[in-house]
């Protein structure tokens, strides 16, 4: 079952070390050319996942695969295509920052020479430095740079910008982003929601090692609730009760009537038409963030909340 | 011992904390430290009481050991030797120089340095421990360590039958050398800036005193005072009994703590004075490719072991002539050398090339080890998510590693082939000098295939290959003095060597060891490359 448009693709991945279940039927697709975020908590089995797609660790069940091939017997041919930024950067202490990198760029296929220039200017790093003086958003800068100058296919990314500052995270943001317009695919493992709402275009949620919910961020969006602040001339008409709205709150501003709800994607239509009949004032409609989906999935009980939804 | 219990840690001082911390964190080495050294005394003794078992015998080996300084070089001037705890004394010297030193190093560099170099101590002094506590921790259970093996030492002697004064000033002796380099360790780990320096400051002292001790003790002359291993050798716990000098160097390693202690309540956590400046922007094309990457990596290992190998050498050949004529002069040296047969030259450069394989065996099963290194760290994960396969990065390594044993064993042989014949005046020793050498190969690669197999299997049991190897050395050093059984000496692949030049080599012996050092290695290629990266 070899499907090109796939670059990753897994079925029901296990990984069991000992008694712990790390990967419990684990399903993720990333299409070319996408930003794939890939979210969950701390333990939650992202870096096993990226392991056995690197083929650094045979699944124990299962089905993965990358580039339509088994990363476990062909690892190197398909690293040829890949680079990786590993979540816990590791170099040799006693090298220069300017030598990993020529040292790491030597197991890539290509580096772009002008673009690792450029990127060390952009990162503003030091390469002459060694290893063992750098802190470790330097390590971190490094890691990345090398990924970055590489001309892969595919960018391997696990959680690649914990330790660095917040104006490094825009440039990291904005390399990323030039790297798609090549064309290229990024799987973005990652626990920060704002970084993967600025690049991903898909998003898989995991939680303990099984895949809760995977999918457009606008579909993920649309599966859940909008908040509405609005303030109208009248009180809307039968608001609280209408199909759709939860949460509802109102109340009196000298003259004007104020009012919170949430909204589910299906009735937003309806519900504007009603305010628009109460004389809309002001209207804020705020999308659902990232923060938001990842914590209903994290909620103690979900099926409640699914339930509580239902019933709405 | 048990870290975070609630309810004492509440009222336990940070000290106290520290104590535990480090406790825990060194308890299987300093065990395993208590129990080779504990094992390889009381085995020396047990040996040396069994084999020397009347005056007379006791007479003709001091005899034969005193006759010329070679010996003395080596092992050291031990007064009253003419007794069963001079014998044991002599005996033990070489491997008590190397082994208590080594003892106070490791236990303090692993607790120390090496924790701040790694940014665990940050965690701990961002708690209620005080600068200066993780030192002192150290340098405790340290110290705690070098009395349990002193305490050992006494009762092991005892019981093989030394007298109780002798064997209580001898272990004090030891222990009080080991203690003189935990403190110079604790003082190194607040000047370098990484556990590697401390290391490689300590044995270049340890080098110094083995050399001043050395040339002391041939010339007779006060140059011995100067080194830690010649106090020890002073105490003569079987001769004069002189109890005074332990005061030096428990004088000198208090002095040499406190200063570690003062230095480390004032400095900055992670600096130190000796650091490293800029370097290259860009590698040089050989650190690029696997092969010469790998031999980077290895390089500092291959060079201090080669220093070593060819040190000992050098000693020993330029030592040559004058062990011969003391040879010729006393039969009972040459049987306690374990030259009891054939010619005297061939027994010694025999001998010699049985110690140069203990020292390429040990940087075998040390180079391998560097691979859980680069593994634990989670280099190796980054290493291997390129185009380079496991087993490409495998192969590299052991290449670089193989040549390097060549290049150690042909470059200590050479030394010794031409040492000898300078001594003795004959180059035709150069040509059966380097083919013994040669012989051993097959012995020293069944070492590595042991530790490969172990790192592909499962990197945690990777300490088994030292277990191995301190038995193979343990062996080599002590079974022909000692006389073990057949059925012992056989556990060892260096006894299938034949002991050339003076034995005759099996070539199918050789070749059998070859054939296993393959299947080992096969063995760990073959697990490694099933096996998941990391694992522990």
């Amino acid at each position: 079952m070899t499907n090109t448009h796939f670059v990753i693709r897994t079925e029901g991945l296990t990984k069991v070390f000992g008694k712990v279940r790390a990967l419990d039927g684990l399903d993720l697709t990333v299409r070319q050319g996408e930003v794939h975020g890939f979210l969950g908590p701390n333990g939650s089995g992202k870096s096993t996942t990226i392991r056995v797609l690197l083929g650094l660790m045979k699944a124990t069940s299962g089905h993965a695969e990358l580039f339509g091939r088994d990363p476990w017997q062909d690892a190197p041919r398909l690293h040829r295509r890949l680079a990786y930024v590993a979540g816990d950067v590791a170099l040799w202490p006693a090298l220069t920052g300017g030598q990993c990198l020529d040292i790491l760029g030597a197991t890539h296929t290509m580096v772009n020479k002008r673009r690792r220039a450029g990127l060390i200017e952009r990162f503003d790093l030091d390469p002459t430095k060694r290893v063992r003086d750098y802190s470790k958003g330097n390590r971190q800068k490094v890691a990345l740079i090398a990924a970055l100058a590489a001309d892969a296919e595919l960018l391997v990314l696990d959680e690649p910008t914990s330790g660095l500052d917040p104006i490094m995270e825009q440039a990291f943001q904005q390399c990323v982003r030039d790297r798609c317009q090549d064309g290229v695919t990024v799987l973005l493992s990652s626990h920060i929601m704002g970084e993967v709402e600025a690049l991903a275009d898909r998003v898989s949620i995991i939680r303990r090692g099984r895949t809760v919910t995977s999918g457009t961020l606008a579909a993920l969006r649309s599966r859940t609730r909008s908040t509405v602040h609005v303030v109208t001339v009248r009180e809307p008409d039968g608001l609280a009760e209408a199909e759709g709205v939860a949460d509802h709150h109102s109340e009196w501003l000298g003259g004007q009537v104020g009012s919170r709800f949430t909204v589910d994607a299906d009735h937003l239509d309806a519900v504007i038409g009603c305010l628009h009949t109460a004389g809309i004032h002001t209207l804020t409609v705020t999308p659902p963030s990232l923060d938001a989906l990842f914590l209903r999935n994290y909620e103690p009980a979900p099926d409640a909340v699914r339930a509580a939804e239902a019933a709405s | 011992m048990n870290i975070g219990t609630p309810g004492t840690s509440t009222q336990a001082s940070g000290l106290g904390i520290m104590l535990r911390i480090v406790g825990r964190i060194q308890r299987r080495s300093a065990l395993l430290w208590v129990l080779v050294l504990g094992a390889s005394m009381i085995g020396t003794a047990a040996g040396v009481a069994s084999l020397y078992d009347s005056p007379a015998k006791i007479h003709s080996y001091a005899q034969a050991v005193t006759s010329g300084n070679a010996l003395l070089a080596i092992n050291g001037k031990v007064e009253g030797i003419d007794s069963l705890g001079g014998v044991i004394q002599d005996e033990f010297g070489f491997m008590a120089a190397l082994l208590l030193p080594l003892l106070g190093i490791a236990l303090v560099a692993r607790a120390t340095r090496r924790e701040e170099e790694s940014g665990r101590l940050e965690l701990l002094l961002g708690g209620r421990i005080a600068r200066h506590e993780p030192t002192l921790a150290a340098l405790l259970v340290a110290t705690a360590t070098i009395a349990a093996t002193v305490a050992l030492f006494a009762a092991g002697l005892a019981a093989s039958g030394v007298p109780v004064a002798g064997s209580v000033l001898y272990a004090f002796s030891l222990g009080a050398l080991a203690f003189v380099f935990a403190g110079l360790a604790a003082l190194l780990a607040q000047l370098t800036q990484h556990a590697r320096g401390v290391y490689l400051g300590s044995v270049l002292v340890l080098a110094a005193s083995y050399v001043l001790r050395g040339v002391g003790d041939t010339t007779r002359t006060w140059v011995s005072w100067l080194s830690p291993l010649g106090w020890a050798e002073k105490a003569a716990p079987f001769g004069h009994q002189r109890w005074w000098t332990l005061a030096i160097p428990v004088a000198i390693g208090l002095a040499l703590g406190v200063a570690a202690l003062r230095l480390a309540a004032r400095r900055d956590l992670g600096s130190a004075l000796i650091r490293s400046g800029a370097g290259p922007q860009h590698a040089a094309a050989r650190l690029r490719s696997p092969i010469g990457f790998a031999a980077w990596i290895h390089r500092p290992a291959i060079l201090g072991w080669l220093a070593g190998g060819v040190l000992l050498a050098g000693m020993m050949g330029a030592l040559a002539q004058q062990l011969l004529g003391a040879m010729a002069g006393n039969p009972a040296l040459a049987l306690a050398l374990g030259v009891a047969h054939g010619r005297p030259l061939d027994g010694f450069v025999a001998a010699t090339q049985l110690y140069l394989a203990i020292i390429a065996a040990g940087y075998l099963v040390q180079a391998i080890g560097t691979l859980r290194a680069e593994e634990a760290e989670g280099r190796l994960e980054t290493r291997l998510s390129g185009t380079l396969s496991r087993t490409r990065w495998l192969a590299s390594h052991t290449l670089v590693v193989l040549g390097g044993l060549n290049m150690m064993v042909l470059g200590s042989s050479l030394v010794l082939g031409l040492a000898t014949a300078a001594s003795v005046g004959n180059m035709a020793e150069l040509g059966p000098t380097l083919t013994s050498g040669l012989a051993y190969l097959p012995a020293e690669t069944v070492l590595a295939g042991l530790a490969l197999a172990l790192y592909g299997l499962r990197p945690r049991w990777f300490a088994i290959a030292w277990a191995g190897y301190a038995v193979v050395t343990f062996i080599a050093f002590l079974g022909p003095g000692l006389k073990f059984g057949q059925w012992v000496l056989d556990i060892s692949p260096t006894t299938h060597v034949g002991n050339p030049p003076m034995g005759t080599v099996q070539p199918s012996a050789l070749t059998l060891m070859g054939v296993i050092a393959l299947i080992l290695g096969a063995i760990g290629f073959a697990a490694f490359r099933r096996r998941g990266v990391p694992q522990g």
